[in-house]
């Protein structure tokens, strides 16, 4: 079977009437989660996780996948209309889409968020489709030192990329593989810290704690918030941009194109640092530099068009190799495994279903948010006005159910509360949460893999530095120091700080 | 283009009901690196119970106990350094009065979760955050709890099959 008839295949799932539907639902669901500021992704995909349980894996999958890439699609909504991100990776947008509302031009500016966007999101899917194949074949042949180097790599490269301390981040994946240590040891069967619970041999819920860590706390910050909102609402006949608005705004989505597609691989935050190096690529390259921070309209279509471009390349990562890159495509790890299926080399042997109707949805995917974002678009500002105190019960709620339908345990409600208090607290204080996460899903394969090659080397620690392990540590060290040293260049994490402070 | 509406983006907008603390970014920031410490000391406590193994073969205690040194040797360097003053500067607002009905009220849902049943449990955590963060009358309140309990039942129960606990109350009424 070729690839184009596994394509057909999985546009054939994704295009029947269940594909569809919940398609629909994560796109719309995605949507509403990125339009109300303190719903992002994440949130918006661990309280429908437990929705996908009854679902064929693929139809959950597509469900999943469409909260991610309509959630990043919503985000550019208030970030234009009320300055406010709807999540993380549009806080670039606010500063010259606000300024284009301001200047009664949020029509072109929703146009060019939502057409750079699909534009972004169909060629990582272009990508995403054309490399993760490949790239799987090889990583089968690979054993578990390189694996180890892999996993590490990943994480080290959280901390380097985080825009806040760096002791705290590497102290928060050190955190976060001790958390996913326990329960019982996958190859021993020796019980780790249960403390006598029988309930915790299992380990950690994922999504006890993913909701608490991210969820709960991010509801609390939010509740301390006092500021009033002030929305602009376009009218659908405003939408159209001008042909100065599509001369300047199209090389722009090229470039944010290629810098999503390429920041994407990077685990931590490559949706958000995307952003900014896409803005502050079109800066440099703009004739009229001084217009930025004005209402240029290339400041919207670059970043909107990177953030979105991130999606597809993130699940590169994921899916050929089975690490997951950044949070949301955490979750998606979890889900897959909830449902039996293993991301990995693998998947594309064993469930090739699961990944081709994956990437066909995301491609229908586009399309629904394009439909739905334009059109819609009054009516999603419109949420804005439902008071956050009333909405604080309902998403609490839906998380309370969520998370004790997963084990149908108690003690999983014990957890995210917890957890929703800790992250409270921590991120106060100026930790990062991204890190734990991936960490603590990592952490059993992380150490599996560690004490497998150890075994399988007679003991050796050369294992960890054989040819295969030194061609992928000089690659993914050379692209860390690009990372960084782009980074650096664009002022990434004084603009996060910067805006941290301002917010 | 208009400006159709503004809306509160948080709710704790009114005057005296907020119990806002502001501690020192400085204090605080190294009672938190404190207690990471003291977690990542329980942790090497009871990691070193565990069969270590040696470097060559670790065993299921090697790898959570060097994770734990790692936590309370990374928590020390943070905690010096905020005590250096080269953390956190300034201060950091705790103890907001939604935070803490919030907390307070979810920690509440577990020992209640089963003995009450999941419906009554939620519908009074429900009810009880809209009188006291949305500031509804009781009667709204419990109005809209009733109504959105129907609603998780029909979707949750009927819907997808979830079975949630039903409680001794509703189980002695015969639902």
């Amino acid at each position: 079977m070729t690839g184009f008839d596994q394509l057909l295949g999985g546009f054939a799932i994704a295009l029947s009437w269940k594909g569809l539907l919940y398609c629909f639902i994560g796109c719309l669901w995605g949507t509403i989660v990125g339009v109300l500021p303190g719903l992002g992704p994440l949130a918006g995909m661990t309280l429908l996780l437990p929705l996908t349980f009854g679902l064929d894996p693929a139809i959950g999958i597509i469900m999943l996948t469409g909260i991610f890439y309509g959630a990043m699609y919503g985000g550019s909504t208030t970030s234009i209309l009320v300055r406010i991100p709807g999540e993380a990776a549009s806080v670039v947008t606010c500063i010259d889409g606000y300024e284009m509302a301001r200047q009664g031009r949020a029509g072109p500016a929703l146009m060019i968020a939502a057409v750079g966007s699909f534009i972004g999101g169909t060629v990582s899917i272009v990508g995403l489709m054309l490399i993760a194949p490949p790239l799987a074949k090889v990583m089968i042949a690979i054993g578990p030192s390189v694996e180890v180097v892999l996993i590490l790599l990943a994480l080290s490269v959280i901390s380097v990329v985080s825009a806040g301390s760096r002791v705290k981040t590497v102290l928060m994946v050190a955190l976060g593989l001790l958390l996913g240590s326990i329960g019982l040891d996958n190859l021993t069967g020796v019980a780790r810290f249960t403390f006598g619970y029988t309930s915790m041999a299992g380990g950690l819920s994922f999504t006890s704690l993913a909701i608490g860590l991210f969820g709960i706390s991010e509801i609390l910050i939010n509740l301390e918030k006092t500021e009033t909102i002030k929305a602009i609402r376009p009218k659908f006949k405003d939408l159209m941009p001008r042909s100065k608005d599509l001369r300047d705004s199209a090389p722009a989505i090229g470039r944010a194109s290629a810098i999503g597609f390429i920041f994407g691989v990077i685990p931590g935050v490559s949706h958000v640092v995307s952003t900014f190096v896409s803005y502050a690529v079109e800066k440099r390259f703009s004739a009229h530099p001084e217009e930025f921070g004005h209402g240029a309209i290339a400041g919207v279509a670059g970043p909107e068009t990177a953030n979105n471009a991130v999606t597809g390349t993130a699940m590169i990562p994921l899916l050929a190799l089975g690490i997951p890159s950044i949070p949301a495509t955490a979750i998606l790890l979890s889900a897959l495994t909830i449902h039996g299926v293993q991301p990995g080399p693998l998947l594309l042997t064993d469930h090739p279903e699961v990944f081709w109707s994956l990437v066909a949805s995301m491609y229908i995917g586009n399309v629904i948010l394009l439909i739905l974002n334009l059109p819609l678009v009054g009516i999603f500002v419109n949420l804005l006005r439902i008071p956050y105190a009333w909405l604080v019960p309902i998403i609490l709620i839906i998380s309370i159910i969520g998370v004790y339908s997963v084990n149908f345990s108690v003690a999983d409600i014990w957890i995210m509360a917890i957890s929703g208090g800790v992250g409270y607290i921590l991120r106060k204080f100026g930790y990062e949460m991204a890190g734990l996460l991936l960490a603590f899903v990592l952490g059993d394969r992380l150490e599996a893999s560690f004490r497998l090659a150890l075994t399988m080397s007679g003991g050796s620690y050369a294992t960890f530095a054989d040819h295969a392990s030194i061609i992928v540590l000089a690659s993914v060290l050379g692209l860390l120091f690009a990372v960084q040293a782009l980074a650096w260049l664009f002022g990434y994490r004084k603009s996060v700080a910067d805006e941290t402070e301002g917010a | 283009m208009r400006s159709d509406f503004e809306t509160p983006s948080g709710v704790g907008t009114g005057a005296g009901q907020s119990l806002l603390r502001a501690v020192s970014a400085r204090r605080g920031g190294i009672c938190v690196a404190g207690a990471l410490a003291a977690t990542g000391l329980l942790f090497a406590w009871q990691a070193s119970l565990i069969d270590f193994g040696d470097f060559a073969l670790p065993g299921p205690g090697f790898f959570p106990l060097a994770l734990a040194v790692s936590v309370v040797l990374l928590s020390v360097v943070i905690g010096v350094e905020d005590w250096l003053g080269a953390g956190h500067q300034g201060t950091i607002e705790l103890g907001h009065r939604d935070v803490l009905i919030v907390l307070a009220a979810l920690l509440a849902v577990p020992p209640l979760f089963e003995p009450l049943g999941a419906y009554l449990t939620l519908g009074l955590f429900g009810a009880t955050l809209l009188v006291l963060i949305a500031r509804c009358s009781l009667l709204v309140a419990g109005l809209s709890a009733i109504i959105a309990m129907v609603a998780c039942w029909y979707f949750f129960q009927v819907a997808l099959g979830l079975q949630l606990p039903i409680g001794a109350i509703l189980d002695g009424l015969g639902m």
